[in-house]
């Protein structure tokens, strides 16, 4: 290995670059440009202003906080469900005038206050959410209108009744606990808040009124289609915001008692600053409690310490009105560019240097011959895409297809076929079990089993999730091939974890350890995760001593040997390190050794790119898929080795014609039965010399 | 200072320059397999250059000279001492045949015996054209064989050249250099028309007045070779088709350097006259077999490609053999007597299609 290759793996071992692309599908991750702002502003600030930390300074940022928090999550609610609300500034205003009227002037017991002032808001809300769900108005000029009206009843209300409220003073000790007191310490009004939050999160993450919200956001008509009362939804939105802005009204009327003419001026924009800058799109469908709470803290902190540092109030609007500005702009790119970046990002190649290829010419055990010349069709042109065969001790051909049904091939003769079990998904490796059902690995929905009964039955479909793995890997997406120890335990690959099934040339490209063994005990019902980081694991195969199997990794072109019981429990070894081409299932040979399809040989054009992650990166970005170099799979060959990885020897079909791909063999009654993913037939050869009453069901079951 | 920004942020993102485009095959290039269709095919290993000589099909292939008869069967003419690189009709039943060891000779007519060397260190002559007792010849590239053109593309070559010899005298000077393999001439009224392979045009050069070329087309969807004339036209073989994965390849040094150094010639990833005989060779993803078949659509590195050029030099409609056809690698097209001969070096074949076929369906089939 030259220098320069040296450095290259050394560089794509230590920077993962495929976690990138794994954050960017997180949904959190549209949090973390929010979140980065308001630690900027908190450092800024903390820097510039003396005592920004102290105790007192966070305790009055925190009760202010409490009542601006209500606020924006009230906007937040109808952001999300992709309208807006202009008047819930005016509706504070309406809550705290209101309250101190009630209060000071009507002399009504609080818990009345209270009840009344919010259905006082939720009134004005559902006024908007009349107009806005039923009438169809637009959320922008009707909530502007209720703004203007709501702002001049207050007006009307406070020539009224301003100099008696600033008369009177309530004796009730609960009144002025709203507004002042301390709940272990913090505000009241902050816990109101962020209990508050957290139920808006539950309720927009976890039910289904929230997920109907969102889903009116992100779509109108397609929620519209499927069922959601998008009138009532996005009232009842309406109604919460309304409520939500008279609570911070009452709150904000008990700490400091006052009805000013000024109060709740210019609160809209703020808020909707802060629920822009949180992150929530102002086009709807996407948004959150937290979003909105880290927006609340850092416009709340941003106007706070500008008016502390002496900032005239004029500057300090300009500002806000930037800030509101540059999030809309930050929001509708990332929108728009998120998925196409991520697209760019997601695929990260590795540095994957493959051994030399032994040859297939003179005296290599690789060398190429015709011996699958003479290679019979059973079910030619009929079956699509059989990836694996398997025969029962009937001589029925069980095969899956592309339409995830699992054909059946009836003996003696196979020409007649019936679909066996329809089991979706894409059905891959087979096995039988002791009982006689067929566990199969279905490509896209996990490890299931057909009875002989025809009765389809999941085994598992989901496994442990890895403490640090950044995308959730406990759901099984491509499980490839499976064996059966001789106690049952299930052992199947899924050959990827970072892909779907039909993204397979993508791991290709990638060449990391992206996939792993998995193990089902129908003892316990469980499942877990045996051995990880393997190149697109594949074939598995059971061993005679019943303590270990042997699987391959595709596309690191090699067989190892892996120990779940006795001495060695838990040890790998590697079998063949150096295969000429990329091997996919491994069965029983009826003489003890292990048949393996190659599904196609290496080209030392793709064995050089493997070794230039570089390359294979921009190859991915710049050119289309189908035009991507890619594994030969267009010819392939079968092998039959033994457990020291001695190559006994090998089945090729030179010219393609006969069998165009091998994914699978299986030997059964001295015939070799062939099937290939991308095939129109099953291939049946002839065994010289292979004991003709040996069968696969029989080698697992029949001894025990 | 802008233009080398713009080109290290194009390199970058894969933009402008750095894009690895290439044209659809549409308009005059609407996919259609006439030359697998083509009524007489015979066969012919390493058949390569057309000649019409007084009235017969002359064809080069390796080291011989045959006569192509009417009844399909082929006749040897003259074989050489080195390998016939390109033929062309000269005065009156002759040819003159450039060899791989840089020598042109004639064989036959008024100038039958004589032998011309145009420059020293030409040995990669990719073709002839006679006119008004000149000889036109295009030397490929100054340090590659005809053979190693795959190798030229790789590195990204412009080191061929056209030159003009007097036939009666002997004197010749160069009209064009720095081409990147000039690979097809022809002689019209204005000066000599050009195909520039690696740069996927065809241009003119003034005989009278050598100077720039003038580009007539640029951006074909494969790599011109020789051009003939027609009746109305021209024609222009495209020995190989254009692709993404080449495209993409040509702009990363690193692996192309690699490539040529490390991995045998065959396997490289280049376009051939003819693909897919080994499994060694690289495999694009469309080109992987879906039940056996290898759609026609996959992108392949070989194909036949041969276009039908008006006098303007414009393509009008075009004979193709697909990626699975058997008819790929067409280094030469000629017409004469009512029939198109085409000859395919990828797939050792000449075929031979009426030029009504050729001429009214061609493109639109």
């Amino acid at each position: 290995m030259t220098l320069s290759d040296r450095i290259v793996r050394w560089r794509y071992r230590y920077v993962p670059d495929h976690l990138l692309g794994e954050i960017l599908t997180k949904r959190w991750v549209d949090n973390a440009i929010p979140l980065l702002i308001l630690l900027a502003v908190v450092a800024v600030f903390g820097s510039l202003i003396p005592g920004f930390f102290s105790a007192i300074s966070i305790s009055n940022l925190l009760r202010q906080w409490g009542e601006f928090g209500l606020i924006v999550l009230a906007l937040t609610v109808v952001v999300v469900a992709g309208g807006i609300d202009l008047s819930v500034g005016s509706i504070f205003a309406l809550g705290n005038i209101v309250a101190l009227a009630l209060l000071n002037v009507a002399g009504w017991p609080v818990a009345a206050v209270i009840v009344a002032t919010l259905a006082c808001g939720a009134a004005v809300g559902l006024v908007n959410g009349l107009l806005v769900g039923y009438l169809r108005l637009r959320a922008f000029l009707t909530t502007l209108v209720t703004l203007i009206i709501v702002r001049a009843i207050v007006d009307m209300l406070l020539l009224k009744y301003s100099v008696a409220i600033a008369a009177a003073f309530p004796d009730t000790e609960i009144w002025y606990y709203f507004g002042e007191g301390f709940v272990f310490g913090v505000p009241f009004s902050v816990v109101v808040t962020i209990a508050l939050a957290i139920a808006m999160h539950l309720v927009l993450s976890r039910t289904r009124a929230g997920w109907h919200v969102l889903a009116v956001g992100g779509s109108r008509r397609s929620s519209h289609n499927v069922g959601i009362p998008v009138r009532r939804v996005i009232c009842a939105t309406y109604v919460v915001s309304g409520t939500l802005a008279a609570l911070a009204g009452v709150l904000f009327a008990s700490r400091l008692g006052a009805a000013g003419a000024d109060i709740g001026i210019g609160l809209e924009i703020a808020a909707l600053t802060a629920a822009v800058l949180g992150g929530n799109s102002l086009g709807g469908g996407r948004g959150s409690a937290a979003k909105a709470v880290i927006g609340s803290v850092t416009v709340m902190i941003m106007v706070n310490s500008l008016v502390r540092l002496g900032v005239t109030s004029g500057a300090n609007s300009l500002l806000l009105g930037m800030v509101l500005l540059a999030a809309v702009m930050i929001d509708v790119r990332w929108l728009k560019n998120r998925q196409k970046f991520l697209s760019k990002v997601y695929v990260s190649p590795t540095f994957a240097d493959l051994p030399p290829a032994p040859g297939t010419d003179g005296s290599s055990p690789y060398a190429l011959n015709d011996r699958l010349e003479p290679v019979g069709a059973i079910g030619l042109d009929r079956i699509d895409g059989p990836e694996d065969v398997i025969l029962d001790e009937n001589d029925n051909i069980y095969v899956g297809n592309r339409t995830g049904d699992i054909v059946r091939f009836l003996a003696p003769d196979y020409e007649k076929q019936e679909v066996f079990a329809h089991v979706g998904g894409r059905p891959l490796g087979m096995a039988f079990a002791r009982d006689g059902a067929l566990l199969v690995c279905i490509g896209g929905m996990g490890l299931y089993r057909v009875g002989r009964d025809r009765e389809i039955s999941k085994l598992t479909d989901e496994t442990n999730r890895s403490w640090f793995s950044v995308i959730d890997d406990s759901r099984l997406r491509l499980a490839d091939d499976l064996d059966i120890a001789p106690d049952g335990r299930v052992f199947f690959s899924e050959a990827t974890i970072r892909y779907e099934m039909h993204e397979w040339p993508v791991d290709c490209l990638e060449s990391r350890g992206n996939g792993r063994i998995i193990c089902y005990d129908p003892n316990t019902g469980s499942t877990h995760t045996v051995l990880k980081n393997l190149v697109f694991p594949n074939g598995i195969c059971m061993t005679h001593d019943g303590q270990s199997f042997l699987f391959a990794e595709t596309w690191a072109c090699r067989i190892s040997r892996y120990w779940f019981d006795g001495p060695k429990k838990g040890t790998v070894e590697p079998v063949i390190s150096d295969l000429p081409g990329y091997p996919d299932n491994i069965n029983r040979a009826s003489d003890g050794s292990y048949w393996l399809a190659l599904v196609g040989i290496r080209t030392p054009s793709l064995d050089l790119a493997l070794k230039m992650p570089g390359f294979r990166r921009r190859m991915a970005r710049r050119v289309a898929p189908d035009e991507w170099l890619y594994p030969n799979i267009n010819t392939g060959c079968v092998l039959r080795f033994d457990e020291s990885g001695l190559i006994i020897e090998t089945l090729w079909d030179k010219s393609g014609d006969n069998h165009p791909m091998i994914t699978s063999m299986r030997e059964h009654r001295g015939h070799l039965y062939i099937g290939g993913i991308l095939n129109n037939r099953v291939g049946r050869l002839k065994l010289e010399g292979a004991d003709p009453d040996w069968t696969g069901p029989a080698s697992y079951w029949s001894k025990a | 200072m802008i233009g080398a920004l713009t080109r290290i942020f194009d390199n970058l993102l894969g933009r402008g320059e750095a894009a690895v485009t290439v044209p659809p095959l549409d308009g005059a290039f609407r996919p259609n397999r006439l030359l697998d269709e083509a009524p007489s095919r015979v066969a012919l290993d390493r058949a390569d250059g057309l000649a019409v000589v007084a009235g017969e099909i002359v064809v080069s292939a390796g080291d011989t000279v045959y006569k192509l008869a009417a009844d399909g069967s082929l006749l040897v003419r003259r074989s050489f001492p080195a390998p016939v690189t390109a033929i062309a009709a000269v005065g009156d039943g002759g040819i003159a045949v450039a060899l791989a060891s840089g020598e042109i000779l004639v064989d036959g007519g008024a100038f039958d015996g004589r032998s011309y060397k145009a420059g020293e260190g030409l040995r990669c002559v990719t073709a002839l054209a006679v006119s008004d007792g000149h000889l036109f010849l295009a030397n490929g590239s100054a340090t590659n064989d005809p053979a190693d053109w795959p190798r030229d593309l790789l590195e990204r070559n412009a080191s061929g050249s056209i030159w003009r010899v007097d036939l009666a005298g002997g004197a010749s000077n160069r009209l064009a250099a720095g081409l990147a393999w000039p690979a097809g001439l022809v002689v019209d009224a204005e000066g000599v028309v050009f195909s520039e392979a690696w740069k996927h045009q065809l241009a003119r050069i003034d005989t009278a007045r050598p100077g720039r070329p003038k580009v007539l087309q640029h951006d074909l969807p494969g790599y011109p070779g020789r051009i003939s004339p027609a009746f109305d036209g021209y024609w222009l073989a495209l020995f190989a088709p254009r692709s993404q994965l080449v495209e993409f390849v040509l702009r990363e040094p690193g692996y192309r350097k690699r490539m040529m150094a490390e991995v045998a010639p065959p396997y490289w990833v280049s376009p051939k006259l003819k693909a897919g005989r080994s499994f060694y060779e690289s495999l694009q993803g469309g080109g992987v077999k879906h039940l056996g078949m290898l759609k026609p659509w996959a992108p392949a590195m070989s194909a036949g490609l041969v276009a039908k050029l008006d006098l303007g030099f414009h393509p009008r409609s075009s004979l193709q053999s697909r990626a699975d056809g058997r008819t790929h690698g067409v280094t030469a097209v000629v017409e004469h007597g009512g029939q198109v001969f085409a000859a395919a070096r990828g797939d050792g074949v000449v075929v031979t299609l009426p030029f009504a076929t050729a001429g009214e369906k061609g493109g639109r089939a």
